[in-house]
């Protein structure tokens, strides 16, 4: 299978840019052509949170001729309007709409699907609202901010029959060399695989800024806590550091989710754990280093920053282990086009929301952990800490009025 | 060390440096299976919360209260679910608080709330699972305003059980946006009371929403939901 390579804004740019220098002619999205299916077989689309990650998830579905792209979201003006030009460029029509709220995008019958690209803290609720609306959804990644948004997540796309699919495309792509050995036994039965990856999430104290730009900000905020504006508070920088709202607990569970999602996605396909929880995590401490120890039901063993351990380090077995087919990408197109597969076949897609809220979850577990600086023991069935009612506290936080799961 | 980073919570504002109030934080953490210790800091963060400090700091405090607050807690707490600046907070704690107390303060606060900060109690109270409230939330389904009465239906629907989805059978929502989250409510109940092994209601509730007056999206759901029933029984 060849490897999708991720389109950067600078692909999608310059794919519109070309298209909005061409003489209009006649547009192919009012009717078929040779090498597009007619509007009737293509799936309509929009686009909720178009920041860094979601021009590059909107540029691939763009680009993808069984796709009609025709609306998009974002709080702030400017992003708006350039990404309006870019698909209206595309296009060579007037055609695309744009709205500040999410939920006059989602009213729209006419729309089959959408991708979801806001900060992590919106992703519960509009996955949710999405799927009560009869949408199919791609959402970026880390698809949830608490443990108790993915199993609401979760009923509302079995309860709809909606395809939902999380967004690490480098589950499969960046981590496919460590797969195929794994899965066809050359390491044995794995014993375990240590991921590093940092920095845990911080509180967000940053002072008040002129607003300089235009921006609904209480929109932005959504269900976190208020905040004055901050213009690195609300950042889509890919900092995990403090320059961007990935390095915030409130918007983000930091680079453990941020990143982890990857890695730990990556480390539980190549063990074949994607369907499974943690059944306790081990807080551990050498030399005043924290990290963590994760043991699955079915005895497999996964590290964090495990010392002198190198990221994605696997320990194979002389036990011997069953060789078994990869499951991969369906249709053309990578991730993206996995994901439309499944929209027109009803397939459960490669990430299943399911999978993908799986491997949220060590992240989370990890900064309970962390947090609480000792161990935890995770009742998968309850969806709680047995007996544990202070971590039992950190499962869920109260969203700020008026928006509720 | 505490001591000190209760006296820097005075000045603690947005902008502020944050490390000389993490021993706060810290101090939570550690006091795991020390009750007394949970005791002292919980009531030094009550009188902090009912101090002359910023909005911010009372946001750290709220935060910290989340993991040691208790019954005691409850009364310093509600005080504030009335005030814009500090509802959301306030229920910060408030909603993952187990005690009874903390459930009984958002009850006891809806009918005192203006629509946007009940808006908030109401999700709370669903978030708690809180079986109490059936008959509060029961009357606000026909709220004059649709927010408030989508929210009590959302609410009823995490509750999940028989009563609540009685609740939301008799109710007749005039705004489309009310029924439609009335109908969502009871898929989720119809999903809670098959996973407990009710799958006689279960399926009542999906037999009332599977006929041809329902949209195509409700009636599928519906037909699933009966399927899951089937599979459960046979």
């Amino acid at each position: 299978m060849p490897k999708a390579r991720k389109p950067s804004r600078r692909d999608f740019l310059k794919t519109a840019g070309a298209a909005m220098a061409a003489p209009y002619i006649i547009t192919s999205a009012a009717r078929g052509s040779a090498d597009r299916p007619p509007p009737s077989d293509r799936i309509v689309m929009g686009g909720i949170g178009i920041g860094n990650m979601g021009r590059g998830d909107q540029g691939a579905f763009l680009n993808r001729k069984d796709v009609q792209y025709v609306a998009l979201c974002d709080v702030r003006e400017e992003v708006r309007e350039k990404s309006k030009a870019g698909i209206d460029g595309h296009y060579k029509n007037q055609d695309c709409k744009v709205y500040n709220d999410f939920r006059e995008l989602l009213a729209r019958p006419d729309i089959d699907a959408v991708h979801i690209a806001t900060p992590d803290h919106w992703h519960a609720i509009l996955v949710i609202e999405a799927c009560r609306a009869g949408k199919d959804v791609y959402c970026q990644k880390p698809e949830t901010l608490t443990l108790r948004e993915g199993p609401l997540m979760i009923a509302a796309a079995r309860r709809y029959g909606r395809v939902v699919s999380g967004g690490s495309q480098r589950v499969l792509e960046d981590y496919r060399k460590f797969v195929d050995p794994a899965w066809a036994g050359e390491f044995g039965k794995l014993k375990s695989i240590n991921v590093n990856v940092d920095p845990l999430p911080q509180l967000c104290n940053l002072p008040a800024e002129d607003m300089t730009e235009k921006i609904d900000w209480d929109l932005w905020l959504g269900p976190a806590p208020w905040a004055p504006y901050n213009s690195k508070r609300c950042s889509g920088s890919f900092s995990i550091n403090g320059a961007s709202w990935r390095s915030f607990g409130d918007y983000s569970g930091g680079g453990m989710t941020d990143w982890g999602a990857h890695h730990f996605g990556g480390a539980t396909f190549v063990a074949d754990v994607r369907e499974l929880q943690p059944a306790e995590v081990t807080y551990h401490e050498e030399n005043g280093r924290p990290y963590l120890s994760y043991r699955y039901p079915n005895g497999f063993m996964l590290y964090h920053n495990r010392p002198n351990t190198g990221n994605l380090h696997i320990e194979g077995s002389d036990e011997a282990a069953v060789p078994k087919p990869v499951p991969g990408y369906q249709g053309e197109g990578g991730i993206y086009g996995d994901f439309i597969h499944c929209v027109k076949t009803r397939e459960k897609p490669f990430r299943d929301i399911e999978l993908a809220v799986n491997s949220a979850v060590v992240s989370h577990l990890g900064n309970i952990a962390y947090a609480l600086k000792r161990s935890l023991k995770w009742d998968v069935a309850r969806q709680e800490f047995p007996g544990d009612e202070e971590a039992n506290r950190l499962v869920d936080r109260a969203r700020r009025e008026p928006w509720q799961l | 060390m505490l001591d000190n980073a209760f006296e820097a919570l005075k000045k603690y504002d947005w902008g502020t440096d944050r490390a000389p109030v993490t021993p706060i934080s810290d101090a939570a953490a550690a006091a795991h299976g020390n009750p007394e210790a949970r005791k002292d800091l919980e009531s030094r963060l009550l009188a902090a919360l009912k101090s002359d400090i910023s909005r911010d700091a009372k946001d750290y405090v709220c935060r910290v209260l989340t993991l040691v607050g208790s019954a005691a807690a409850a009364p310093v707490l509600s005080k504030l679910l009335a005030d814009e600046n500090h509802s959301h907070m306030a229920r910060f704690a408030l909603e993952r608080i187990p005690a009874p107390e903390a459930a009984d303060a958002l009850r006891d606060a809806l009918p005192k709330l203006p629509a946007k900060l009940k808006i908030g109690a109401i999700s709370s109270i669903g978030n708690r699972g809180d079986a109490h409230a059936v008959s509060a939330l029961k009357g606000l389904l026909e709220d004059g305003d649709a927010a408030v009465a989508r929210a009590a239906a959302a609410a009823l629907g995490h509750i999940g059980n028989a009563a609540a989805e009685q609740a939301l059978r008799a109710a007749h929502p005039s705004s489309g946006v009310v029924q439609q989250a009335v109908i969502d409510a009871r898929l989720a109940c119809a999903e809670s009371l098959l996973a407990v092994g009710n799958a006689g209601e279960a399926l009542a509730v999906y037999d009332s929403l599977a006929g041809d007056q329902q949209p195509r999206l409700v009636r599928l759901a519906a037909t699933r939901g009966k399927l899951a029933c089937a599979a459960k029984t046979a």
